[in-house]
């Protein structure tokens, strides 16, 4: 318990800093949506003119641009990129915090399993993002009903917001797998930039092949919007590969660092 | 009882060499010294201990236990410092320390402030704007602030003043006195003939020598150079227990190992201009076992 409060403490500053990075994203966007949804036509006949691979490496879907749920499928990539961003950030920070800071020592000379010490960090690290996420399903929720004047589905208005929380907790669980697999990390940032930004370019790339199975490849192509919105629910297969990735990745995580020698520095 | 027993302990860094076969016990509230030079094994066998790092072969037991298998319940009654401490930056020295005791399920908070009194550690410090040497204290509260049975203790003096130093000592010599076994590394020879009861003398990874401190200290070297006034016979000097003698015009050096008094007799004899006697480097010990080995 002592560790994971200090743990959380740790990343006070940081929550905050994403909580307002996110709520500020979505707020910035949605303001503009009432605009967008007056000169929906002509919004469209522009966007016709973009050759339709470009509209698809976009996510850019033009005919429901004007309604608020397509206008947020739309935006929400933007707001799923710097969401993955801070979640691996935070996933390769875990581990290899200590080591940079270089106080692994006086954690690991304390009379706890080295098990305790990556759940005490997993679960600030988790709490961190429940947090981020609770802060931004509030916000979002309160723009889109303020913004919005026709009828929509809230339902599907959180279900499609909610996948920044699943989208972060697999690229938490990437980023804790990197943290351990790499020996020695010498810049968060980079590295985790570095990764989200090729998951992404991958994610727009697949999105123009209308290939099924590429899907698979980036965790940005997991949610697709126009499904959730159809079906009212989430593709069961993506989940189901989502969850096996966040298994695997995080119980080799741990297994890996225990059985790590740490070095002196 | 041995509170520490290394057997066959070997640890290989991929290829590269960190110890080889070490083997030593340490009795119960025994003060034992680890010496040698860097980079010959000291701090990869106490990481070893601490299960900071994993042997390649062999093991050691703490209290009787596998160090490793019972490492976190052996914990609660090492306390150790790091050769070169790093803290939490941001965190104020009171409240590492009081993070450091949530570990362990009793109340420090009395002893805290009595050793920080005796360390004379300003507790309210960012850790970020103290020196290496003040931060070195930090280590030092943080290592005994549990009263632990068993400390570890890697190259500790280095950054502390001379004054500091002693303080501590005094402090390890009282933690002795209250049943705590005390095993520490260091390069100085002085510092560990002073504290400790036996050592362990360890270069490229294995032990060379292990031997009651007042057994070393029968083979207690002095390195001595003289400049005379006046020149002097070649071999004025060469006497029993002289050895590495060298005479560059009027400067006289060498090593010796016998009776103090009977060189400082031979030195009163002549005229002197200059006089230095001098703890001779772990160099020159070495070099004592080699010509030994031989």
């Amino acid at each position: 318990m002592n560790m994971f409060l200090h743990e959380l403490k740790a990343y006070k500053k940081f929550t905050a800093i994403w909580i307002i990075t996110l709520v500020g994203l979505v707020v910035l966007f949605l303001s503009m949506f009432p605009t967008i949804s007056r000169e929906a036509e002509e919004f469209k006949r522009i966007m016709q003119g973009f050759p339709e691979s470009i509209r698809l490496a976009l996510g850019l879907s033009v005919e429901n641009i004007g309604s608020i749920l397509g206008y947020y499928s739309y935006i929400f990539l933007y707001i799923s990129l710097f969401g993955a961003i801070q979640a691996m950030i935070i996933g390769v920070s875990i581990l290899s915090k200590e080591v940079r800071q270089k106080t692994a020592d006086f954690l690991l000379t304390k009379p706890v399993t080295r098990s305790q010490i990556v759940t005490a960090k997993l679960l600030a690290a988790l709490s961190s993002l429940v947090i981020t996420n609770i802060a931004y399903l509030g916000a979002a929720t309160v723009m889109a009903s303020l913004v919005e004047t026709k009828e929509y589905s809230t339902r599907l208005f959180l279900l499609l917001s909610m996948t920044l929380f699943f989208l972060q907790l697999i690229f938490l669980a990437l980023g804790m797998i990197v943290s351990v697999l790499v020996p020695k990390i010498k810049s968060v940032l980079s590295i985790s930039l570095g990764i989200v930004f090729a998951f992404f370019i991958l994610g727009a790339l697949i999105s123009t092949t209308r290939d099924h199975a590429l899907r698979y490849l980036t965790p940005f192509k997991y949610f697709d919007f126009a499904y959730i919105i159809q079906h009212s629910s989430y593709e069961s297969s993506f989940i189901a590969a989502a969850i096996g990735f966040i298994a695997i990745a995080i119980t080799a995580s741990y297994i890996i660092y225990s059985k790590r020698d740490i070095h002196a520095v | 009882m041995s509170v520490i027993e290394i057997n066959h302990l070997t640890k290989y860094y991929g290829k590269e060499r960190g110890i080889i076969d070490i083997n030593f016990d340490v009795e119960e509230k025994e003060i034992f010294g680890f010496i040698g030079p860097n980079g010959a094994g000291k701090s990869t066998t106490l990481r070893t201990l601490l299960g900071l790092i994993y042997p390649t072969s062999g093991s050691a037991k703490l209290f009787g236990k596998d160090c490793i298998k019972y490492g976190p319940e052996l914990k609660r009654e090492i306390g150790y410092l790091p050769s070169e401490v790093f803290y939490y930056d941001k965190m104020k020295v009171i409240d590492l320390l009081n993070y450091s005791a949530s570990f362990y399920k009793k109340d420090c908070s009395k002893r805290i402030k009595d050793l920080a009194g005796i360390m004379d550690l300003n507790l309210n410090k960012k850790i970020d704007d103290l020196s290496f040497g003040n931060k070195k204290k930090v280590g030092i509260v943080q290592g005994l602030l549990h009263e632990p049975k068993l400390i570890i203790l890697d190259e500790p003096t280095s950054g502390l003043d001379p004054l500091m130093q002693q303080r501590f000592f005094e402090l390890l010599q009282e933690e002795n006195r209250k049943g705590a076994t005390i095993l520490f590394s260091s390069h100085i020879l002085g510092e560990v003939q002073r504290m400790c009861d036996r050592v362990a003398i360890i270069k490229e990874g294995k032990i060379i020598q292990l031997d009651k401190i007042s057994a070393l200290q029968e083979s207690n070297y002095k390195k001595i150079k003289v400049q005379t006034s006046g020149s002097l016979d070649q071999n004025y000097f060469n006497i029993r227990g002289v050895s590495n003698l060298e005479v560059k015009q009027h400067i006289v050096s060498f090593l010796f190992r016998g009776n103090i008094n009977s060189i400082m007799k031979k030195i009163s004899e002549t005229d002197i201009a200059n006089l230095w006697v001098e703890e001779p480097d772990l160099e020159e010990i070495f070099l004592h076992f080699y010509e030994k080995e031989s």
